[in-house]
């Protein structure tokens, strides 16, 4: 094996948990990583050696887990109805108040210097209904603009508008929960 | 509540709305008034900006630090 596939295939494991985060299919990530490898591997010499080589891969593989999505666009349409929680009827009363006031997190450089705040910030994406889940990490990891969300998904966007709210909640649910509650006994 | 006023439930559907697209201008302008008023939604707003930073931050840290992990 030249140098340049063993470098390569040491990153693999990266590419994987990469992948494996944005599509949670352990089948589409390896197909994305594969997809992701053979292209690098046939064309070293557009690895200009200006990047890091992991950057330079990465950038590939976001192309590719999109591809990922597009294929598996069917899979994916069983929507909205999958969140039988209603997430807004538990935090705001009926007359719209809210339930309980939303905590203080502080400074937002604490929580952002720290390692485990994204640690448990990826936990908190696992957890959500997948649907959620992929439209949150097309949206904000792979910065796929709505309109093209809404085209590869089959969805209209006020689907769309719908799935990111709850994911937003969601999120600042399980972030509360499992970092800012604790945050003070850290502290 | 005054008439033109929004509930809670509603500014907070319109940040969340706010962080995907642009909201009319109307709904800015009562959004406005209303964390304006309200210390709940002001916090809110906070952890809208803390989540928006933190998946900025994430992101880069998923492209270029994914190896400091052991």
């Amino acid at each position: 094996m030249s140098d340049f596939a063993t470098q390569v295939e040491q990153l693999r494991p990266q590419l994987l948990r990469f992948a494996r985060t944005q599509l949670r299919n352990d089948a589409w990530a390896e197909d994305a990583v594969s997809e992701c490898t053979l292209a690098a591997l046939e064309r070293p010499h557009a690895f200009a050696g200006q990047s890091q080589l992991k950057t330079w891969l990465v950038g590939i593989l976001k192309h590719k887990v999109v591809d990922q999505l597009r294929r598996h666009t069917r899979e994916a349409t069983i929507l909205v109805g999958e969140d039988g929680e209603d997430v807004d009827e538990a935090l705001f009363a009926p007359d719209g108040h809210w339930r309980e006031a939303p905590g203080d997190w502080g400074d937002p450089d604490a929580a952002c210097n720290q390692r485990q705040f994204f640690e448990v910030l990826e936990a908190c994406c696992e957890k959500l209904p997948p649907v959620q889940a992929r439209v949150f990490m097309m949206r904000e990891w792979l910065e796929i603009e709505s309109d093209e969300i809404c085209r590869e998904l089959r969805i209209t966007p006020s689907n769309l508008w719908v799935l990111l709210h709850r994911a937003r909640l969601r999120l600042r649910d399980c972030l509360q929960l499992r970092w800012f509650d604790g945050a003070a006994a850290k502290a | 509540m005054p008439k033109n006023t929004l509930s809670c439930k509603e500014a907070t559907r319109l940040l969340l709305e706010d962080e995907d697209h642009e909201i009319p201008a109307a709904d800015r302008i009562a959004l406005q008034v209303h964390v304006k008023i309200c210390f709940m939604c002001q916090r809110f707003v906070s952890q809208l900006n803390l989540m928006r930073r933190a998946t900025q931050a994430w992101r880069k840290h998923g492209e270029s630090d994914v190896d400091d992990t052991p």
